[in-house]
């Protein structure tokens, strides 16, 4: 495009490394830690120390600014109730189980058929913890609680580099899937639900065309290899060609990543929430990259140690995908809900130099912002350039650092500038 | 086990500053090579050994002068040079040398250029204005009439149109100032008299569009600033009565894609935003055709690349924002500047008027004057051999049998080479000689074709003159 930037970015997604190698599953050990934090907030705990939980019974609640539940994924004993590292980098409280091993399920929820009413299916979304993509934790049944749907959008992109679990999930899982989408295409009053993949998996999009062929109103929608397909505002200018300020419902639109289909097909179905979580383990700092079957609340160390060695002595581990998992300093970190990956690179040594000013970080910004400017603003002190700037809009895709020729950390400049924006509003 | 913390993402691409600059560095030697060729085959080996000698007097005193700065900066030499990509500075600067330059000149000003053009804003990426166009303007401010001694110096198209006004007083005239240079597809070809670098249009656009695909200039930069320049000037020239080709030698001549491939696209000096880029490369455009006409200076695209540089700051602030948001703000203000660059070409077109009686350096009127009555008619074959042979007109005194004057009437060799014999210096050498003493003149190396042809014509209208 000629006066905006493309603003996106094919990157290379090393997807073969893990794509068709034999998934393992994790021994889960004998101490668990689930976190009571989610969504970026602490839940409130509903269980005591010495009680006996099963597999899907309710640990705690968050209750501001939306209600999502936590659940035991393990049989066992409730041994403590303490501060134990979490993947959100800062410590946080986790229920510890001791697990006895034997996995009895309770599931917390009746299940309901197909066909049940959207007020049910809504409070279902709702008791099951299902938690949309769109990061902050903004769970899925505020979304669909909205009003005037035309398109509903289901991301089965991974766009992040590396991962290739939600690839597995749809291969191992795609009757849950199908179930899963038809029913959010119901709830949610659609015209029609866009089932979109990367063009680059033909193989995929022949299995879910074939898939879907009985469901009417579900197409499969091919998207280009680039990066943040997978973010719901790239996601619709590529499906629908339109913006929107804050909220895809603006336009019309809600957008559902491929597990949370799955998820909710389980939830109503089976009545159970997450408990196991497909992951990739992957990187050029692993020998035998792969996906992994885990329980939530099994630490990092398990879950590698399943997959294979690290290679040298100094990496760097990434919850999640390599360009928006943050960096883990301990491997005594859990499994939550949330993780898809662990991405395991080699340390890089590369030698930043005078910004150029080349403006690939402006082109590329999938929000449309000038991460150059914000930089240049923030530096300057100018604080009004700054606000007309509005780095708050950006989502920490991390494709500027990407970019960057001069290899200057472009979007942690960019979070201090949104903290600066933010101390300002607060005053 | 170590655990190494990076903040996200901890994925980059592959390129880098240092891969952009040296992907550019090559560029700008390619277009260098052919610089020598061209200097070698319009001016003579002369002219070759000096542009050679003057790039490298403008490296060793880019080098020399970054190297002092980082030491009494106490920085790290290697390091500083290697990250503040000097050479590129001191390489583009001398390619918009003509090749008569003096070294002197060079030195000084590659010298004060890099000092107060880009070490004393605070080096590479701070830069308000690109250190090779200030050098080259400083040449121009100081050293004009400074011409190295022992190199040929010729009429370049660009400062004999200048010196015209830019606007020819009829098409006729337009196109034999054009074939006196070879026509407009030499050009594009770019063998012909001028600045080292900047002769070809072919040769500047395809290593412009290997760069431009490895993603080292911004090709809409260098589109947006042609095309512009294009359209307005042929506007310019449609009022004015000029061929429709006059707004390809605008695009083809004065250096206009040697500047909107490597100088405008100089990310440092221009603006980031795509739609500031748009703005900037459409005003410099704008300022070209406005310098070149409205001022009949032969330096438009120098001139406007700075006066752009210097409102960089400003477009960026224009242009500053939420680009989704703004999209259609970005359009309306590239849209407001066209519709002012349509203005300003017909405010020109109605400002200019040609020059008249302008004497282009055409085979007509060139060389010794001869009073036709009495001069012998002969051809003999040049560069273009027996086919298409050179033409003359030939004095001799009756009585000695010595020459009086020798004539061109028809020029068919290569112009901007075997027109070095078409200069009174070459032809004057005759008179006085008698048939023995012909081939004592000295052929100009470079233009042996030619030269020889004038002494076969010559001998021949002496021996026709005994018969
Ligand atoms: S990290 Fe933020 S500023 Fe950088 S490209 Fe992504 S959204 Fe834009
Ligand atoms: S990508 Fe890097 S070098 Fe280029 S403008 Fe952005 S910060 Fe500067």
């Amino acid at each position: 495009m000629f006066f905006v930037g493309p603003m996106r970015q094919h990157l290379d997604g090393h997807k073969s490394l893990s794509e068709h190698v034999q998934v393992k599953t994790v021994d889960t050990p004998s101490t668990v830690y689930i976190p009571l934090f989610t969504g970026g907030k602490d839940a409130i705990p509903c269980v005591n120390v010495g009680d006996h939980v099963y597999v899907g019974t309710k640990l705690g609640q968050k209750e501001v600014p939306f209600i999502v539940p936590v659940f035991s994924s393990v049989s066992g004993t409730v041994k403590a109730i303490e501060k134990h590292p979490h993947v959100g980098l800062k410590p946080v409280d986790h229920v510890v189980i001791e697990n006895d091993g034997k996995y009895e399920e309770k599931a917390p929820l009746a299940p309901l058929s197909m066909d049940a009413s959207d007020e049910a299916l809504l409070e279902r979304m709702k008791e099951a913890g299902i938690i949309g993509c769109g990061g902050a934790g903004f769970p899925a049944y505020v979304k669909y609680s909205a009003k005037g749907i035309t398109d509903l959008i289901i991301n089965a992109v991974e766009c992040e580099p590396y991962l290739t679990a939600d690839y597995n999930m749809l291969e191992t899982t795609m009757d849950d899937f199908v179930a899963g989408v038809s029913l959010m295409y119901r709830l949610s009053h659609a015209q029609v639900a866009h089932v979109c993949i990367k063009e680059s998996h033909p193989e995929m999009i022949e299995k879910l065309t074939k898939a879907f062929a009985n469901v009417n109103g579900v197409e499969v929608h091919p998207v280009p290899d680039v990066y943040p397909m997978g973010w719901e505002r790239v996601l619709i200018r590529e499906v629908k060609h339109v913006e929107y300020n804050k909220l895809p419902a603006e336009v019309g639109c809600i957008v559902s990543n491929a597990t949370t289909a799955i998820a909710f097909a389980n939830a109503v179905l089976r009545g159970m929430p997450i408990t196991q979580k497909m992951i990739t383990v992957s990187g050029d700092a692993i020998d035998t990259p792969c996906n992994v079957i885990a329980r939530v609340g099994t630490p990092f160390k398990d879950v590698i140690d399943t997959a294979g060695h690290i290679i040298g002595d100094e990496v760097m581990m990434c919850a999640g995908g390599p360009m928006m998992g943050r960096t883990q300093v301990s491997d005594q970190v859990c499994v939550v809900p949330e993780t898809n990956g662990i991405t395991l690179l080699k340390p890089r040594h590369d030698v930043e130099v005078a910004c150029l000013r080349c403006g690939r970080c402006s082109d590329h910004c999938p929000s449309g912002l000038q991460p150059v400017r914000i930089n240049t603003a923030r530096k300057a002190n100018d604080i009004d350039t700054l606000m007309k700037l509005e780095p708050m809009r950006c989502i920490e895709c991390g494709l500027c650092t990407y970019v960057c020729p001069s290899k200057i950390a472009v979007t942690e400049g960019i979070r201090a500038a949104k903290r600066i924006v933010m101390l300002r509003g607060k005053k | 086990m170590k655990y190494v913390f990076n903040a996200s993402p901890n994925y980059r691409d592959n390129v880098s500053t240092s891969r952009i600059m040296r992907d550019l560095t090559i560029g700008l030697l390619v277009v260098f090579i052919f610089g020598l060729v061209n200097q070698y085959m319009t001016y003579g080996m002369d002219n070759l050994i000096h542009s050679l000698i003057l790039m490298i007097a403008a490296l060793v005193t880019t080098l020399v002068t970054e190297g002092v700065w980082a030491l009494v900066c106490k920085k790290p030499i290697g390091a500083t040079l290697s990250h503040s990509y000097g050479w590129v500075t001191a390489i583009i600067f001398v390619l918009m040398l003509q090749s008569t330059a003096t070294v002197y000149s060079v030195i000084v000003c590659s010298f004060l250029a890099i000092l107060f053009g880009k070490l004393l804003f605070g080096g590479f990426g701070h830069n308000i204005f690109n250190p090779a166009a200030v050098a080259r303007a400083l040449v121009f401010a100081s050293f004009a009439s400074a011409t190295a001694a022992d190199v040929v110096s010729k009429a370049t198209p660009v400062s004999t149109f200048a010196n015209a006004g830019w606007v020819a007083s009829s098409a006729d005239s337009f196109n034999q100032f054009l074939t006196s240079f070879g026509g407009l597809f030499n050009f594009a070809l770019g063998l012909y008299p001028g600045a080292i670098g900047e002769t070809s249009f072919i040769v500047i656009a395809l290593v412009g569009a290997v760069l431009a695909w490895r993603k080292v200039i911004d090709w809409r930069i260098s589109l947006t600033y042609i095309v512009t320049l294009f359209v307005i000037a042929t506007g310019l020239g449609i009022i004015n009565g000029q061929p429709l080709t006059y707004g390809l030698y605008h695009v083809l001549t004065g250096g206009a894609i040697f500047g909107a491939v490597f100088m405008l696209t100089d990310p440092v000096t221009s603006p980031t935003s795509a739609a500031g880029r748009i703005f900037f490369a459409m005003g410099a455009a704008v300022l070209t055709l406005v310098i070149r006409v409205g001022a009949s200076l032969p330096e438009g695209v120098l001139y406007s690349i700075l006066l752009m540089n210097m409102v960089t700051p400003l477009i960026e602030k224009l242009f500053d924002g939420n680009q989704i948001d703004m999209k259609s703000k970005l359009v309306k203000y590239n849209a407001i500047l066209a519709v002012c660059a349509l203005v300003v070409m017909v405010v020109m077109s109605f400002m200019v008027t040609p020059a008249e009686n302008v004497s282009y350096p055409t085979v007509v009127n060139l060389g010794a004057s001869a009073t036709n009555g009495d001069a012998i008619h002969v051809s003999a074959a040049g560069f273009s051999g027996e086919a298409s042979p050179n033409a003359f007109d030939v004095v001799l005194d009756d009585e000695t049998q010595t020459v009086v004057s020798v004539t061109f009437t028809t020029f068919n060799d290569t112009p901007g080479i075997g027109d070095q014999c078409n200069t009174p210096e070459f032809l004057d050498q005759f008179a006085g000689l008698g048939y023995d003493q012909i081939d004592d003149v000295e052929v100009i190396s470079g233009a042996t074709f030619t030269s020889n042809s004038v002494i076969d014509a010559v001998k021949q209208a002496i021996e026709g003159g005994n018969q």
